[in-house]
């Protein structure tokens, strides 16, 4: 890309690659041969129908999710991240193109995924206590009480909430109110973990400790996550990958590696000059999104 | 200390007005307004012992009836009602004409119809009060929060599941201000119905007493119908505290943010 006034010392890898695509030859995230990946988009595209006319949100992504990677999406606001996500979630259906868990094309919710949402405050009921919104999908499944129980208590150990089973969510603050749509999404055992910019809406200090809450917890159960997210610091430091997204109507930016060692730290890693060589050319990208720029114009001029 | 200031607030009204009405009656006997002590006395002879068995508890019997099955209708209805979009745009029409007729013209056909029983008294009450139940259980359905409904369906809830878990309690609060409705409603009708072709009831002896001008024994009847609606207010604020016991505490916590 062009970056003249900045020249990092080391190229940041772009696994991106050009496709021939029903809407022109554009840039695509990393695929992957055959049965490997677990979850693949592919030429999904969304269009709302709406009175004033029709709104194309996402015009074409490709990209695959392998087991057990942690991935986060990245993009500008607006750039149809959360509407990408609920076509993937099963909970809206794409105009176009598909996405397929395990080679199964989804159609609706999986039972295999489990999904955070932004607002804390209205993903968990109100109604029932913090042990028991966490038990609620598991009752579900019939699970048995006495496995139940013992998962409900990992769970809220796991994410350090061992302490107020009996307390109704509104009680807590928003942190833990995260903490505790964390721990119903772990207890479920999905195998694919689904993020839609978990610490939007909490404070810098709380979302530095739920970041490395969930890469712990990735860690611990191997699970595939995809990580919805505008803040392009969280992007880079949570991520194995970032996929940057363009303005809308929204087609794949880039498809960034991220080569930083396996044990992230708030204070070094962000400290370090990998780091910031990422964060500046994901943050370059972005701004030349929100400009209008597009990722296919430079691929006509190539 | 706080209960006994509660407890003042709740009896200071009533005292004063007993007291206004103590003076007020205190010279001359009007015949159609008995004194405080007269009404008393004739409260506790009207209706102790007999009267209670042969008038008051039937009349209970068919309130509560109605009450339980406006509740159950209610609800089970708004909730098929507004579950379906389908459903609601056939009904919704018909149901605001139906809701628009007071039951009491109602009566002379119901009589005709189902007789002159009981399940003609308890239908006038249900035909009246099921509506603000019904109206409300839709509207608590509809206004259901979107990304609550999301979440439980990317756990994959069953439809069982959805309305215990989801769909009841989040509509609960908008039902318990439909119930409170319903029970005002419910009681007149409960006297209404029992003004025609009867031979027992609170409603039929209330009149009785004012055909016969035993006034203070009226009086006395409609103090007891006073008396009942107290109750019921106070059955259903515990009912409801002990029900709605997360939304009055979820609202606390965002009133006081």
């Amino acid at each position: 890309m062009t970056s003249a006034h900045s020249q990092p010392t080391n190229p940041v890898i772009s696994q991106s690659s050009i496709q021939e695509t029903p809407d022109g030859r554009i840039p695509v995230g990393k695929t992957m041969p055959g049965e490997q990946p677990m979850l693949s988009v592919q030429n999904l595209k969304k269009v709302y129908h709406t009175d004033g006319g029709d709104i194309e949100a996402v015009r074409n992504l490709t990209f695959d999710l392998p087991k057990g990677q942690l991935a986060c999406l990245v993009g500008p606001s607006g750039s149809g991240k959360t509407t990408l996500l609920k076509c993937i979630s099963g909970l809206m259906a794409p105009s176009a193109g598909e996405v397929t868990l395990h080679g199964q094309k989804v159609t609706g919710p999986p039972k295999s995924m489990a999904v955070v949402f932004q607002e804390y405050g209205r993903s968990l009921f109100p109604w029932l206590r913090v042990a028991e919104n966490v038990e609620l999908p598991l009752k579900n499944q019939g699970m048995d009480k006495a496995a139940r129980k013992e998962a409900v208590e990992q769970a809220l150990e796991a994410v350090g909430l061992a302490h107020v089973p009996k307390s109704y969510p509104w009680q807590l603050s928003g942190g833990m109110q995260q903490r505790v749509a964390i721990a119903r999404a772990v207890a479920y055992q999905p195998e694919v973990l689904l993020m839609d910019e978990p610490f939007a809406a909490v404070d810098a200090q709380t979302r530095a400790d739920l970041e490395d809450l969930v890469r712990g917890i990735w860690k611990k159960l191997g699970v595939s996550v995809l990580f919805v997210t505008h803040d392009i610091d969280e992007s880079v430091y949570l991520g194995e990958r970032v996929i940057i997204l363009s303005s809308s109507p929204t087609i794949i930016q880039e498809d960034v590696l991220v080569d930083l060692p396996a044990e992230r730290d708030q204070l070094e890693t962000r400290s370090s000059q990998r780091f910031a060589e990422l964060r500046h050319h994901v943050y370059e990208q972005i701004q030349l999104a929100k400009k209008g720029f597009r990722p296919e114009d430079a691929v006509a001029m190539k | 200390m706080t209960y006994i200031r509660t407890f003042l607030h709740i009896v200071a009204l009533p005292l004063i007005l007993v007291l206004i009405w103590f003076v007020a009656t205190l010279g001359e006997a009007s015949f159609f307004v008995p004194t405080p002590q007269l009404l008393i006395e004739t409260f506790f002879e009207t209706w102790t012992s007999e009267r209670f068995v042969s008038d008051v508890f039937p009349s209970l019997g068919r309130l509560m009836t109605g009450i339980a099955l406006s509740i159950l209708i209610g609800i089970v209805g708004g909730l098929l009602i507004g579950s379906f979009r389908w459903l609601r745009a056939l009904l919704e029409p018909t149901l605001e004409f139906f809701r628009a007729i007071p039951p009491p013209v109602l009566i002379p056909v119901i009589m005709l119809l189902i007789g002159i029983g009981d399940e003609m008294k308890v239908s006038v009450i249900v035909l009246g009060a099921v509506w603000p139940i019904l109206l409300n259980t839709i509207e608590g359905v509809r206004s259901m929060d979107e990304v609550l409904a999301d979440t439980s369906r990317t756990y994959g809830m069953t439809k069982f599941n959805s309305v215990r878990y989801l769909i009841l309690p989040s509509a609960m609060p908008q039902i318990m201000a439909g119930i409170r409705q319903s029970l005002s409603i419910a009681l007149i009708l409960m006297v209404i119905s029992e003004m025609f072709a009867s031979t027992e009831g609170l409603g039929f002896a209330i009149v009785q007493f004012q055909r016969s001008f035993a006034i203070p024994e009226m009086w006395s009847g409609i103090v007891l119908l006073g008396l009942i609606g107290v109750v019921l207010s106070f059955i259903f604020q515990l009912t409801e505290r002990w029900v709605l016991g997360w939304y009055h505490g979820l609202r606390e916590i965002e009133q006081s943010a």
